[in-house]
């Protein structure tokens, strides 16, 4: 368990990681996107699946697997209607056009979750070389899901159940030209990558 | 109606929804709904028809390798568990169980230790619930989508909803 102290620098640490995640997401779907971190929380696992809300609702999630100093998955997550505006609004189509995930509706949310995942992995990289550590992170093509919040949740977090009843998870926000959009970023560390994260706060 | 800690032991009240976390383990006897959301982990309901008792357990990794601090979690340690609250539920009479299993869906690895995980689970119930004669009379395992699994206490009828799909009863 990472003390509150801990946690609190971690934060810190994630935020300057979501600095070039929201300058990528602004490029990409061509307005102010600010990608916020909550906070690195340390959950018990039967409340963990909880972290989106309802764990019973049907979500969408992209989700990438982290391999090298790092392990673990990425993971963007949003309901139907917060997943078709982000189409709408990469295809430049009218609010309301998408409505069902087809091929080219999961092509731009999985494309966006490729290029967010990756600014936000490479200034973990550079964060990591700082700090005399291999800076090697490499992401897998992210995969799409349409699940119950919890199911999909207990798979990204099964690495870590293996070795605690404790999730360690960092939960993001993302607004949209100022406006909080329904997504969420979560990054979560496989049981092995957590002794570097503490590492990281020496 | 509450999922109960490791080592609680209570009477649940009928008519009521309880769900059952990772890890956890419910009994209930009479009505009542038991429930528990699946992705890789296997939810496994015992049920003795003639006293309409039941327990559910949400089952997330095959072995527990000694630990013996959250019993629901880990397969060797949630059966036998299952079976000690439903004997202190019911206290002289002898038990009669019949099992149904649901879940241990492989749906994405993101690392190689998760990619076989359900399919673990599995094998792992059925050897245990085989061990203790216990027939398994309802299945709905596998696959790459999640489930969530309700046990209607009052007739031993589990209902399996799938994103997308029609509800199956076992």
């Amino acid at each position: 368990m990472l003390t509150e102290r801990q946690l609190d620098a971690l934060t810190a640490v994630f935020r300057e990681g979501a600095q070039d995640a929201s300058l990528a997401c602004s490029r990409w779907v061509g307005r102010t996107a600010q990608i916020v971190v909550q906070r690195v929380e340390q959950l018990d696992m039967g409340d963990a699946v909880a972290v989106l809300g309802a764990s019973e609702e049907p979500i969408s999630a992209c989700i990438m697997a982290i391999e090298g100093r790092l392990t673990g998955g990425l993971m963007l997550a949003f309901d139907d209607a917060s997943g078709w505006a982000l189409t709408d609004l990469l295809l430049e189509l009218p609010p309301g056009s998408c409505s069902a995930w087809g091929e080219l509706e999961r092509s731009a949310v999985l494309e966006t979750t490729n290029i967010v995942g990756c600014a936000y992995l490479n200034s973990l990289s550079r964060l990591l070389q700082r700090l005399g550590e291999p800076p090697e992170l490499m992401p897998s093509p992210p995969q799409f899901a349409r699940d119950y919040a919890s199911a999909i949740l207990q798979s990204v977090f099964l690495n870590q159940v293996m070795s605690s009843d404790t999730i360690f998870l960092t939960e993001t926000r993302f607004h949209l030209d100022g406006t909080p959009a329904n997504w969420n970023l979560l990054f979560v560390p496989d049981a092995d990558s957590i002794p570097t994260l503490r590492r990281m706060l020496a | 109606m509450t999922a109960q800690q490791p080592g609680a032991n209570s009477v649940t009240k009928p008519s009521l929804e309880t769900t059952v976390k990772m890890g956890e383990i419910a009994v209930s006897r009479d009505g009542g709904l038991l429930r528990t959301l699946l992705g890789s982990c296997l939810g496994v309901v015992l049920y003795d028809r003639r006293w309409r008792a039941a327990a559910m357990a949400h089952i997330v990794l095959p072995e527990s390798r000694g630990q013996q601090e959250h019993l629901g979690k880990f397969a060797d340690t949630a059966i036998p568990e299952m079976i000690r609250r439903l004997g202190s539920l019911l206290g002289d009479h002898p038990l009669k169980l019949t099992a149904k299993i649901a879940g241990g869906a492989n749906m994405f690895a993101v690392n190689s230790a998760a990619a076989t995980i359900g399919q673990q689970n599995v094998s792992a119930v059925e050897k245990l619930l085989d061990e203790r004669r216990i027939l398994i009379i309802g299945r709905h395992v596998g696959g790459t989508q999640g489930r969530r699994m309700a046990l209607d206490v009052a007739t031993g009828i589990v209902t399996i909803d799938v994103v997308g799909a029609t509800s199956t009863e076992l």
